[in-house]
């Protein structure tokens, strides 16, 4: 760890060189180069999706990179394994906490360690003892004998940092681990990190809140579209500078979005809405024939926001009017009953039936226009064939027929086939969630053109998306989300991606951002 | 058309004519593998047994007519398959009603009529609470009506004390004795409901909604079906076909007697899925599940007219209902490889 390189100054813990990986021909990781040294907080930042989980998920051994080396203490290693990883001291917290529900604090905190044994027994009084000088250095104030369903947050996240500290670790790898703590809660984190580094420990640290990442990390490495865009090594560096390494300095057109136009009536109005997880005092309108944008970060509460309006899930305070009239629906038949569509933004797993036809996927949602009479039900099938042909025409759906499976269409043809299934009837209100996630740059030109026809209709569209060239392009006015809020309303020539990237990474307690 | 999707059009494979030709004999395995098997079974007890016993008219009848109570039974449990879900409480469902409508002929002395209906009713609500237990309280389907089940079989203990009911009027034994042109009425009221459920599943809104959920639930709600309800529907289903089957089974013995029908649970099981094996892939049918229950039946038929010993019976229908769901599985996935 102390070895010395020719030039007298230390050997980097980790160093990363020319790592790239592709899944199904999308380049996630281009030619990934840095350093990651011991006793120093290295900030990852980058968009969703630039690709920092990608290389924490090749250190951990998750994914293997398509080329590069890792070296480790000068020496090149293969983790072809998560078991390498912990083999060579890495450690990794991810967002989706790994605790074990319904078990202590010791028993979490031990999980994975080769238990002392005495025959067949284990005898857990070593455990007990050094999780009780682990729990003492990170200043825990609750119970080993607590089970972790009782923990706030923050307390989980220490259950998991002491379970790295168990195993010696010499890198902790954190995945926003302040993205849901208080203020003080932060704080104490912040303490936590600051002693780890302190002892010679090297802590990787992802995170969207800049100034966190400005104050907190020696080291930072910016991520866009796979590569590399920033290496900061020693240096203080402000959040106006990460935000131009985040967003980057090729900026694709268009440079700003539409140009106003004189709005119709408000189709949707959203007061002060908050659910009891994250979404805090929401209000914005979409009217007939716009297309307006949810922009922010994962995470940011907008599609909570539009879950509730949906109906498949449940507001604790505020309104919602569709065309003028309040609504809060129960259940989501309830929302297509009053005309209004949903793409949902998992779409294998909430939107198609793979192992359907077209247009069965399509005339599910609109089964009731489909039947001979109130008094014979039967379902027209001619009938249905032929209205499903019509809408995935409309969408220029890519397939013989409407009688071909949709697991044998590309992703974004599915997606096609889950906006067409909305059009059968003209909505009033249709909400997309990540339309364009996995669709190739082609049929995306095509989602665009079909959201921007449906809006000349009259339909009132809302497009929640994290990629901003996309609200760029396609809206007409995007309201940005941040921890829940509302941190600004971008019109016209106002909507640039910088701009949507400023107040996305705007929070609670700050002012919003000056563009 | 030059806008064909792309993964129909196999390139890789146009290159390897033998892959492909292997690739088509795996998918018609996979689809016709079932009912290969049970040509081959026909074939080979034809040329077997005696004076071609098998083949004979009357016993063919005899076969479809051996049918047609796990054939009902089975669609209502297909039914339930369908929507997703699956319910281990048929079998004790038609045992309950077997007593129930014989005890409420000869003990309540109800007519006829009022018995098969109050009997139905009963079968239905049992279905209800399944899928409310299932659906609404999110009771593993397992557990929720294996334990429904049990407490059926207490029901039938205590309504009867456990004896037989006897001395039935000869109107419900004729129930399933009489015939309607040449043909045993069991195998009219089977093709009825079969046919009947078959368009309820394909036809009507209902039906498709079931498919959805049963298909992918997140997505059937988030385009706007209520998937508790239609699934609680096909546990309604799934108790009234079963009950009807309880009722016919007491008729065909003459008496109503405790746990006579829960052997029908593994006879439509093993049909529901020997059926989602054949003609497509992998989903529940209702055709596919009376192909599955001819071939346990013409299995069992074909070995005790070769005089085969009773165990081996039972050995096959394991057997037949593991390999040809297995074939089918792998045909499918090599096929798709």
């Amino acid at each position: 760890m102390n070895s010395l390189r020719d030039d007298g100054r230390p050997l980097p813990f980790i160093r990363i060189s020319g790592v790239s990986k592709t899944f199904g021909g999308v380049n996630a990781l281009t030619g990934v180069s840095f350093d990651i040294r011991a006793g120093v907080v290295h900030g990852l930042v980058g968009a969703n999706g630039a690709g920092k989980s990608t290389l924490i998920r090749c250190l951990a051994g998750i994914h293997q990179p398509d080329s590069g080396t890792i070296e480790i203490d000068g020496e090149p290693v293969v983790i072809a394994e998560p078991d390498d990883a912990s083999a060579h001291g890495l450690s990794f917290i991810h967002q989706e906490m790994s605790l074990i529900p319904r078990w202590d604090v010791l028993r979490n905190m031990a999980l994975g360690l080769p238990p002392t044994t005495h025959g067949k027994f284990i005898d857990w009084r070593p455990t007990q003892a050094r999780a009780g000088e682990v729990a003492h250095m990170l200043g825990m104030t609750f119970k080993l004998s607590t089970c972790v369903d009782d923990l706030s947050v923050a307390e989980k996240w220490m259950v998991l940092i002491g379970r790295a500290l168990m195993r010696d670790a010499r890198l902790i790898a954190m995945d926003e681990p302040t993205a849901s703590l208080s203020a003080t809660e932060v704080e104490r984190l912040h303490a936590v990190v600051r002693m780890l580094v302190a002892r010679g420990t090297a802590v990787l640290f992802v995170s969207h809140r800049l100034d966190e990442v400005s104050q907190l990390c020696r080291d930072v490495t910016v991520f866009k579209d796979g590569f590399v865009t920033e290496r900061v090594v020693d240096r203080p560096i402000s959040k106006a500078q990460l935000v131009h390494a985040i967003v980057g300095r090729e900026l694709v057109i268009p440079e700003h979005g539409h140009e106003p136009k004189t709005p119709g009536q408000p189709i949707l109005e959203v007061r002060h809405l908050s659910d009891d997880t994250i979404v805090k005092d929401v209000s914005f309108v979409v009217h007939e024939g716009e297309v307006v944008g949810l922009g922010g970060l994962v995470g940011a509460g907008r599609s909570e926001v539009a879950k509730i309006v949906f109906g498949a899930a449940r507001a604790i305070a505020g309104e919602v009017f569709l065309d003028g009239r309040p609504i809060a629906f129960r259940h989501p038949s309830d929302a297509v009953a009053a005309g209004i569509g949903f793409v949902p933004e998992e779409r294998r797993a909430e939107g198609v039936f793979l192992d359907r036809t077209i247009d069965f996927n399509i005339n599910i949602a609109k089964l009731g226009s489909m039947i001979t009479s109130r008094w014979w039900p039967l379902l027209k099938v001619k009938e249905g064939h032929r209205r499903a042909q019509r809408v995935a025409d409309l969408v220029t759906i890519k397939a013989k027929d409407v009688g071909i499976l949709v697991e044998n269409l590309s992703g974004g043809n599915q997606q096609k086939v889950v906006i067409a299934r909305w059009l059968l009837d003209r909505p009033q209100l249709l909400i997309l969630d990540e339309p364009s996630r996995g669709v190739d740059v082609g049929a995306r030109a095509d989602l665009y053109d079909v959201i921007r026809k449906l809006a000349e209709t009259g339909t009132a569209v809302l497009v929640i998306s994290s990629d901003n060239e996309e609200l760029v392009t396609v809206c007409d006015r995007v309201v940005v989300m941040a921890e829940g809020r509302v941190t600004g309303t971008l019109t016209g020539p106002a909507i640039t991606v910088e701009h949507i990237v400023h107040r996305s990474f705007a929070h609670e307690g700050e002012e919003a951002l000056a563009p | 058309m030059s806008l064909a999707t792309p993964s129909l059009a196999p390139s890789p494979l146009q290159a390897q004519p033998s892959r492909r030709v292997r690739r088509i004999a795996l998918l018609i395995i996979g689809k016709y593998g079932t009912l290969i098997a049970l040509a081959i079974m026909m074939l080979y007890f034809s040329l077997a047994s005696k004076n071609t016993a098998f083949l004979q008219p009357n016993n063919l009848l005899n076969i479809v007519n051996q049918s047609t109570l796990t054939a009902i039974i089975a669609s209502g449990l297909t039914i339930v398959s369908v929507a997703g879900e699956l319910d281990l409480s048929v079998g004790y469902n038609a045992s309950l009603a077997a007593v129930l409508v014989t005890g409420l002929i000869a003990n309540q002395g109800l007519p006829l009529a009022l018995a098969i209906l109050v009997t139905i009713a009963v079968g239905a609500l049992v279905g209800v609470t399944n899928g409310v237990l299932v659906t609404k309280v999110r009771i593993n389907a397992v557990v929720a009506t294996l334990g429904v089940g049990t407490i059926l079989v207490g029901l039938s203990f205590g309504y009867t004390a456990g004896t037989p009911i006897i001395s039935l009027p000869k109107a419900f034994t004729g129930l399933t004795l009489r015939s309607f042109l040449g043909i045993p009425l069991p195998i009219w009221y089977m093709v009825v409901i079969l046919a009947v459920l078959w368009v309820a599943l394909n036809r009507t809104q209902l039906g498709q909604r079931m498919q959805a959920s049963g298909a992918n639930r997140s997505a059937a709600r988030l385009a706007g079906v209520r998937v508790e309800r239609a699934q609680t529907a096909a546990f309604v289903i799934a108790g009234v076909c079963a009950a009807i089957t309880g009722i016919l089974l007491a008729s065909v013995l003459g008496s109503g007697t405790v746990s006579s029908a829960d052997g029908y649970l593994l006879d439509a099981f093993a049909a529901v899925f020997l059926g989602s094996a054949t003609l497509r892939d992998g989903d529940f049918h209702i055709v596919g599940t009376l192909i599955g229950v001819l071939i346990v039946n013409v299995g069992f038929n074909g070995l005790g007219i070769l005089g085969t010993p009773t165990f081996y019976q039972f050995v096959f229908k394991g057997g037949i209902l593991i390999f040809a769901v297995a074939l089918s599985t792998i045909a499918r996935k090599y096929a798709k490889d």
